[in-house]
């Protein structure tokens, strides 16, 4: 039975968005396990993380058509709905990005990341982490904050964003300097032209990150 | 048995009905949004409201009342046949209580009033017609309906945005609640005072004006309100002291005085709506009794606990059902906004009863919450659903109305 009053309250849709970062984040371990697999050369267990990566993927895309079927026209929100849309659209991109440098890293089997580069590559990846990690404690403390619309829950939301920030710059750098190496060290124009293709995506996994970031910041604007 | 004795037994079952179903609907509204928000567990809810409203019905409820609810129709005009009046508020009672039933199984907040005054005109239309009605008094029921909501949306959404902008939104919150609990508290004890002194205490007959009244109700909240600040610093304390930090210690505050408002909302229920099952059973202990129609009748004390306490067994039996599903889903009432949408409503049911404006408890309190909703304060609101409890307030008149109307003519058809 239903009662009305009381389901006036409507869930709060920021719930439904920390799910689907939680898909998001566990990705994120199997990109990493996945990536270090395969430049170590014969591993064995990289399709089968790909595959899981998929597998996550389909059910984080049912969790973000989940959240956007359910946020009827006449629902009063604290925010603009298309914001929040737009924030879990981003949010969805960087599992998009992590699938698709798998993908990408699966076209060249035998080729390879060159001995040179693995270091730096790894590093990208190991930068890319933090970006991704941070979405869910963001969704977790936009639940928090606006249940209570206190100003220290609002910094602490800041400090989250600016933290996704942070982690972009960094990939930003390391991007470039990949692709400094990679036309230095290699000749074959195939070769160069997978590795700043598999640099670009991975790279673009953090500026997903920080757009959805930049959504939720718009959200909590005064 | 005699046939006085059966029917004052009948009378009696269909008001207890008619009670339990308000204890369901009605208390179960007043007291759900502290529940949701955690300030009051489900059995505390149950016993504070159980106990408040019997005390509310007891010592303020109207012990005199006009033998027609609200006056919506002269008695005098039924004084030749005081067997009709009293079929009449048999089918009225029973029409009342069928649809605040199904109201409630539907899950839609009704307001009680409105059930039984929609009942007492069918009643009066079929019995001595159209023109005997009051239709003034009908058009001012159709007003609350808007008057209702809007004044609870626009005072408890501007109690929401001082407190947001006061003491959420500055750096130090625990400080600026400090600061403003004098207030808050002071605030919440001049709107319980004088709504005792204006409703609740009629029994005393204090006569009191409005000039003194403030008089009397300042100091009162003062004192309160100071006693209040240390109670707080006490609380604050005690909760920076423990070792989790989660129970923010702001929000234990705006617990604490959610119960009080709570507390004065189930008083205020007993005093004002007990009557609504009582009212129509008192005129037709009278008309047994004095075998005539007065133009007010005595409501007995012990008819009133009566009335009080099946008022919480109607919220025990069946509110603490619904309560509980609450209880355990709505996420999204925290105590801050519980506290405004209770006081704002509190405080629109005084102003708005003092300026002679009808208002409905439930009406005020849906639409304090919606208020607080659009000042951004109420998290996620689904809007869809007001459109429902709308028409199912302005379906209440015409509906008890009508099946009044039927009913009295089968209990005539059968008994008269």
């Amino acid at each position: 039975m239903r009662f009305s009053f009381f389901s006036l309250f409507y869930k709060s849709p920021f719930i439904k968005l920390k799910d689907h970062a939680d898909k998001v984040k566990e990705c994120a371990w199997m990109f990493k396990r996945a990536v270090e697999c395969y430049v170590q050369k014969d591993c064995e267990e990289f399709d089968k993380l790909t595959e899981d990566v998929a597998m996550l993927e389909s059910q984080a895309d049912w969790l973000k058509r989940n959240l956007r079927n359910h946020l009827p026209r006449g629902l009063l929100m604290p925010v603009d709905k298309f914001m929040l849309l737009d924030c879990l659209r981003e949010q969805d991109h960087v599992l998009d990005n992590v699938e698709k440098a798998l993908y990408w890293l699966s076209f060249k089997p035998e080729g390879e990341i060159p001995e040179e580069l693995i270091g730096d590559f790894l590093h990208l990846v190991d930068a890319v982490i933090p970006a991704i990690e941070k979405l869910p404690d963001m969704a977790e403390q936009a639940i928090v904050y606006f249940q209570s619309s206190t100003e220290e829950n609002r910094d602490k939301l800041k400090s989250i964003i600016r933290d996704i920030h942070q982690a972009e710059k960094e990939t930003d750098h390391l991007e470039h300097e990949l692709k400094k190496q990679a036309f230095a060290v290699l000749k074959d124009p195939v070769d160069i032209f997978h590795v700043v293709r598999v640099v670009e995506i991975i790279a673009n996994i953090a500026d997903d990150a920080q757009n959805a970031s930049d959504r939720m910041r718009t959200m909590i604007a005064r | 048995m005699s046939a006085d004795t059966i029917i004052l037994a009948a009378a009696t079952l269909i008001g207890l009905y008619m009670a339990a179903n308000i204890g369901a609907n009605d208390l179960a509204n007043a007291m759900g949004t502290s529940v949701g928000s955690r300030a009051l567990t489900l059995k505390q809810a149950v016993v504070i409201s159980i106990v408040a409203n019997l005390l509310g019905a007891i010592l303020a409820g109207g012990h005199v009342t006009n033998t027609i609810r609200k006056g919506m129709i002269n008695p005098e005009l039924l004084a030749g046949s005081p067997e009709h009046l009293m079929m009449g508020m048999f089918a009225a009672l029973l029409a009342a209580g069928i649809w605040v039933h199904l109201a409630t199984v539907f899950g839609l907040p009704v307001s009680t009033t409105h059930s039984i005054v929609g009942a007492v005109v069918g009643f009066g239309m079929i019995s001595v017609g159209v023109g005997a009605i009051s239709w003034g008094k009908v058009i001012t029921i159709a007003i609350s309906w808007v008057i209702s909501p809007l004044a609870g949306a626009i005072i408890a959404g501007a109690i929401y945005y001082l407190i947001r902008n006061k003491i959420l939104r500055s750096e130090t919150p625990e400080k600026m609640a400090m600061q403003w609990s004098p207030y808050l508290i002071g605030g919440v004890l001049v709107v319980i005072v004088l709504s005792f002194i204006f409703k609740g205490l009629k029994n005393l007959h204090l006569d009191l004006g409005l000039g003194q009244a403030i008089v009397i109700a300042v100091p009162c909240a003062g004192a309160g309100g100071l006693l209040g600040r240390l109670w707080l610093r006490h609380l604050l304390h005690r909760d920076l002291k423990r070792e989790d930090q989660e129970a923010a210690p702001l929000q234990s505050f705006f617990a604490h005085l959610q119960v009080m408002t709570a507390c004065y909302v189930a008083f205020a229920h007993g005093a004002n709506d007990v009557a609504n099952a009582v009212g129509p059973l008192a005129a037709i202990f009278s008309v047994v009794k004095t075998g005539s129609v007065e133009m007010q009748v005595e409501v007995p004390v012990w008819m009133l606990a009566v009335g009080g306490i099946a008022v919480g067994g109607g919220l025990f039996a069946f509110g603490s059902r619904v309560m509980e599903t609450i209880g355990g889903k709505i996420t999204e009432v925290t105590p801050v906004r519980g506290f405004c949408a209770e006081f704002g409503a509190a405080t629109t049911i005084l102003v708005c009863s003092r300026l002679g404006l009808p208002v409905s408890t439930t009406h005020v309190l849906v639409g304090a919450v919606v208020g607080v909703g659009f000042m951004r304060g109420m998290g996620f609101l689904d809007m869809r659903l007001l459109r429902n409890i709308g028409s199912s307030w302005v379906i209440t008149l015409p509906f008890t109305m009508v099946l009044a109307m039927a009913l009295y003519k089968l209990l005539t058809l059968f008994f008269l």
